[in-house]
């Protein structure tokens, strides 16, 4: 079976304006997305989970995801599960500060040394998670508990947050319309494999589909018998081109 | 309401991939902190993704000016889907294209020109926050 691109681990933050400890996030967030987990993590706005389309609300399903938030509300822990998926990990920043005895964080717009301490130690939870669910465990201190979901396997680089890209095609099976995840790379990654339509593709193709995808035993067979179909359209659809 | 003068809610976007979506939230902070403090209210835009009833009622009752970074206008989008009226939708690319010369770069920390435009655009945004006051004391309790 191809494997698909390399697994990245999404970062989603709640960024909150309105206080000190949301920006606290948005800077842990990209402190380990640009400098100690570069290339190992991708991230999105959390908005765009209602103000995009599919492919961003796609993001937790087919990222493992660790959502920060700045405050009890968690609105990035919970905007996540509503919309996307169901993070594998989530932090607080106000926990973060009261385990290492960090108070009065403060200044929204420049944070004063106790919010900047604040970053770096939310940073650093934030990695060790990232490695947890990498399985590149290099931090046995890592405080929050990781469920693995799902969508556990390689995955697709994101690009910038202005739209996540992940694909997803809707199909119908079994008489209902479906949001397939990541469908267009699993066919790409086949083609480049020089698979063709056949019983064996389809269940390779069901495998791999069901890795970002829940798909009910019962209706396996609708599956692999569309998935197949569609991919020979696919494949039609590229010879011709 | 403070002094009789209407509250404008301002909703930058929580753009976190591009620095444009930092000079939407240094602009909002540039607005309520420093240029129209008691006639503005910064509104975080996570709680409208999750529905805050607090934030919900805030843009409701409210007019509300989105500041967002790209085309895809989060912030205006959410005001609206929670029912709330954008006064104004604001987009930092239109407002770069007027000042070509203040090209943003970094997210976590902008550059001076990247501040600078933020600076620019809080001005211009400060003015349609007074022109909404201006509106509303002449047009009797609306807010």
């Amino acid at each position: 079976m191809p494997s698909l691109p390399e697994r990245k681990v999404g970062i989603v933050a709640c960024s909150g304006e309105e206080l000190a400890e949301g920006t606290v996030t948005r800077l842990a967030a990209l402190k380990v997305l640009h400098e100690i987990r570069r290339g190992e993590t991708v991230t999105i706005c959390l908005p765009l989970f209602l103000a995009g389309g599919e492919g961003d609300r796609a993001f937790a399903k087919f990222h493992p995801t660790i959502t920060v938030d700045g405050c009890a509300r968690k609105c990035a822990a919970h905007g996540t599960e509503t919309y996307s998926g169901k993070p594998a990990a989530s932090i607080v920043v106000g926990e973060i500060a009261a385990e290492h005895g960090i108070a009065g964080i403060e200044g929204r717009r420049c944070l004063n040394p106790a919010g900047q301490k604040a970053v770096d130690l939310t940073a650093e939870r934030l990695a060790a998670l990232v490695d947890q669910l990498l399985g590149k465990e290099e931090r046995p201190d890592a405080g929050a508990s990781v469920e693995t979901p799902a969508a556990s396997s390689d995955s697709a680089v994101v690009g910038c947050s202005c739209g996540s890209g992940i694909p997803v095609k809707v199909l119908t099976i079994a008489g209902q319309s479906v949001e397939v995840v990541a469908l267009p790379l699993i066919f790409d990654k086949l083609r480049e494999a020089r698979r063709v339509p056949s019983e064996a593709v389809a269940q390779d193709l069901l495998e791999m589909v069901k890795v970002y995808n829940y798909v009910c035993p019962e209706t396996e067979a609708s599956w692999r018998e569309v998935l197949v179909r569609e991919f020979a359209a696919y494949c039609e659809r590229e010879l011709s081109r | 309401m403070n002094d009789g003068k209407p509250q404008v809610v301002i909703v930058p976007c929580s753009g976190i991939g591009k620095a444009f979506g930092s000079v939407a939230r240094e602009a909002g902070y540039e607005l309520c902190d420093e240029l129209r403090p008691n006639t503005t209210r910064l509104v975080a835009l996570s709680k409208l993704v999750l529905g805050d009833e607090q934030a919900r009622e805030r843009v409701r009752r409210c007019p509300a000016i989105t500041i967002d970074g790209c085309k895809l206008m989060c912030a205006a989008k959410l005001v609206k889907h929670n029912g709330g009226t954008v006064a104004r939708e604001v987009a930092v690319l239109d407002a770069y294209r007027q000042h070509k010369e203040l090209k943003p770069d970094g997210i976590a920390e902008l550059n001076a020109e990247g501040k600078q435009l933020a600076r620019v655009l809080a001005e211009e945004i400060a003015e349609v926050v007074d022109d909404l006051g201006r509106d509303a004391s002449g047009g009797g309790n609306h807010a």
